[in-house]
């Protein structure tokens, strides 16, 4: 049967998948995708070990003031690191390894606790997402993405993530956990900021975002509820579409819902030509209308629908966006720390969205309110078409920085440095107005994960500082 | 060269199916010890996962490997192993249940702290190179009755060159950190299966690694 030029060996061979059951063939479907996530990451992982130990052995070698013993006894330390990490992979960690202490945050897909890990009496912040929540979502591309950009990142800007595991029914997310709040909880608290508190919050946020970007990540939903605060008062961002990648209104179909009934609108009114229709603008945010967006706020950081106040109009065009999408954000937070609530808010999700496609007709600075001539244009050198939005490298020389010193921010002093009593201390978490009754976890780690769509989520961290022990 | 009589070449050693591979080129880079790394914390972790990963394909064709299909635990034509019970007899056992022994057993030695310590500051026993050679030498006889007697199976669902893959690493590391006895794939009397895969795959040069 064998062709000319063809080995002698060569075989032909009918396959034929159906003699397996469609579970059987399934499972097969899933041992391959297993494997190859496998080697994936046991190739990368190999390579990563390796560039820290030839990093290690370049610094000693760089450094001649360090003595062989100490030399040796540095490289024995990463071998031990590397070998603790080896044996971190064999251990199964699951929620029963954590104590839950409080829950601080209610999110779109499920919950954020304040947890303790049992064994070490660490303190981190996990985070619950449930699974038929982001599957509805559509998204599993992008979590897949999105969570390795946490996991990889080492960067003093961004949230640590230590381990992420997952059961059946929700995936988790154990993470450092910052004592200080978020920055919609002090915005609730402050009402405004001065010019100088709001220039270094933005300023840290502007150093953040880049961060962000340089991992080659657009963020896409930067509010202040994913600003949150450490231990010292400074900026780190949270949330890399983690969860918010899932997100109703960065589902498409919500967009374009949303894209139709702004044009079923204009449709309607050009059939009902005889009536008298006057589409009034109102230029001024009534106060009621800003004590309404004020109540409402934390309710809808917790709704699964979100806020779209901070969203730039080209994610709602589809029609691609770049990282200038986080630019007009940032812009949009600044307006708010500054003003009090954000440029476009309004009674309705619906309402705020159109308001942004109009942008040029809404943004407006209240007169009752102060603003430097600077603080103005900045703002709107951001809220602006993208093309004319300012790259990073100008934002940071536009006149509202002036005395930023953008190196060493993140070692100045805080203008407002948590007080915290102890490691647990939650009282920068509204934690009395959340639901202390917390989402019914099954604690089923260690069950048998077949949810393919879930594969290669579970993820612990090569931790420099040991911290993940 | 082979007479016509002979039995007919097994398809993995058939072409295209004897190269076909997920993971190109050979395993060195995955198999060798990191340098200033604990060779226990090493073997133990690759262990696990071939443990796991040989696991995952075993649980493919479970509708398949039956009481009745396979009777015996085969490995070649004229190969079966025999499971050492309580009594200390060699005893034949059907293979689901030969193997349903070996993986509940490893299973239970990973899941030990005494053998398998996940816990900082639990050494490892003693004893663990040679429970790893045990472990070692059974997982290659789950690997080996696959061999013979489901590779076509294997073939019906397009799994084999993940197979092929992950069996090439498991000899690479075998060889390079000893676990893998010539005897248990080139046999005695009767030849297992896998022996000439594996000869086969030295030639080609994917199972070098830093020992040969
Ligand atoms: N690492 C952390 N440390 C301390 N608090 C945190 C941490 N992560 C989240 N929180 C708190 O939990 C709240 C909700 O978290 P997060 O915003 O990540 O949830 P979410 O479900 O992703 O919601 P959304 O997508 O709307 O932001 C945050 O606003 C913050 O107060």
């Amino acid at each position: 049967s064998a062709q000319p030029g063809q080995s002698p060996d060569y075989v032909y061979f009918d396959r034929n998948p159906a003699i397996f059951t469609e579970d059987a063939q399934v499972r097969a479907k899933g041992a391959q995708l297993k494997l190859e996530n496998y080697y994936k990451i046991t190739v990368d992982a190999a390579v990563e070990r390796n560039t820290r130990r030839v990093e290690m052995e370049r610094r000693l070698l760089e450094d001649v003031t360090t003595s062989d013993s100490r030399r040796n006894r540095q490289l024995a330390q990463l071998g031990k690191k590397e070998s603790t990490f080896l044996r971190l992979k064999r251990t199964k960690i699951g929620l029963n390894d954590f104590k839950t202490v409080k829950v601080i945050g209610k999110g779109a897909f499920g919950e954020v606790r304040l947890v303790q890990k049992a064994d070490t009496g660490r303190i981190y912040a996990m985070k619950l997402l449930r699974k038929t929540e982001m599957l509805k979502k559509d998204q599993l591309a992008h979590v897949r993405a999105e969570r390795d950009v946490l996991a990889e990142s080492n960067s003093a800007w961004v949230v640590q993530l230590f381990y992420s595991f997952q059961d059946p029914i929700y995936l988790y997310l154990v993470m450092e956990f910052l004592p200080g709040g978020d920055l919609m909880t002090m915005l609730i608290k402050y009402d405004t900021f001065s010019e100088d508190v709001t220039r270094f919050y933005i300023a840290e946020c502007v150093l953040a975002i880049e961060a962000v970007h340089r991992m080659g990540f657009i963020h896409r939903d930067i509010k202040p509820d994913n600003i949150l605060i450490d231990k010292d008062g400074h900026v780190k961002l949270s949330d890399f579409g983690l969860s918010t990648g899932f997100h109703k209104h960065h589902d498409s179909n919500y967009y374009q819902r949303l894209l139709e009934s702004a044009k079923n609108s204009n449709s309607t009114k050009a059939a009902s030509r005889n009536s008298v229709m006057v589409n009034s603008i109102n230029l001024t945010v009534s106060k009621d209308q800003i004590a309404t967006w004020k109540a409402n706020r934390r309710k809808l950081a917790y709704s699964t629908v979100g806020t779209p106040d901070y969203i730039a109009p080209e994610i709602f065009l589809q029609k691609g966006y770049g990282k200038e999408c986080d630019w007009w954000s940032l812009g949009a937070i600044a307006f708010e720390c500054l003003v009090g609530y954000p440029p476009f808010c309004s009674e309705s999700t619906h309402e705020t969205y159109q308001k942004i496609m109009q942008w040029q007709q809404y943004l407006f600075f209240p007169d009752d309110v102060h603003l430097s001539a600077e603080a103005q244009n900045f703002v709107t050198r951001l809220i602006t078409w993208a093309e004319q939005r300012l790259p990073v490298e100008e934002i940071k020389r536009h006149p509202f920085f002036f005395g930023v010193d953008w190196n060493t921010i993140r070692q100045i002093d805080s203008p407002f440095v948590p007080r915290l009593n102890s490691i647990t201390d939650t009282s920068y978490f509204p934690t009395d107005e959340i639901d202390q009754v917390s989402e019914d976890a099954s604690g089923d780690s260690t069950a048998a994960d077949k949810d393919l769509a879930f594969l290669g989520y579970t993820f612990k961290r090569f931790s420099v500082s040991s911290h993940a022990f | 060269s082979p007479s016509p009589q002979q039995q007919p070449k097994p398809l993995y050693l058939c072409s295209p199916f004897v190269d076909a591979a997920l993971v190109k080129g050979n395993f060195k880079t995955i198999v060798m010890l990191p340098k200033y790394v604990d060779i226990m914390e090493w073997v133990a972790v690759n262990v696990f996962d071939f443990y796991t990963n040989l696991n995952e394909f075993y649980g493919v064709i479970t509708d398949v490997c039956t009481q009745q299909s396979c009777t015996t635990m085969s490995a070649g034509p004229t190969l079966s192993y025999t499971w050492i019970n309580q009594d200390r007899k060699s005893v034949h056992l059907p293979a689901p249940t030969y193997i349903d022994y070996v993986m509940t057993w490893v299973q239970n030695l990973l899941d030990d702290e005494n053998t398998f310590p996940t816990k900082s500051g639990q050494d490892f026993p003693p004893s663990f190179p040679s429970t790893i050679k045990h472990v070692y030498r059974q997982l290659l006889r789950v690997f080996a009755h696959i061999y013979h007697a489901h590779f076509h199976h294997l073939l019906h669902l397009r799994s084999e060159p993940h197979f092929n893959s992950l069996f090439a690493h498991f000899l690479a590391f075998g060889q390079e950190y000893d676990l893998l006895e010539v005897k248990d794939v080139k046999g005695g009397s009767s030849t297992v299966g896998i022996g000439a895969l594996w000869e086969r795959w030295r030639e080609m040069g994917i199972l070098e690694g830093t020992k040969q």
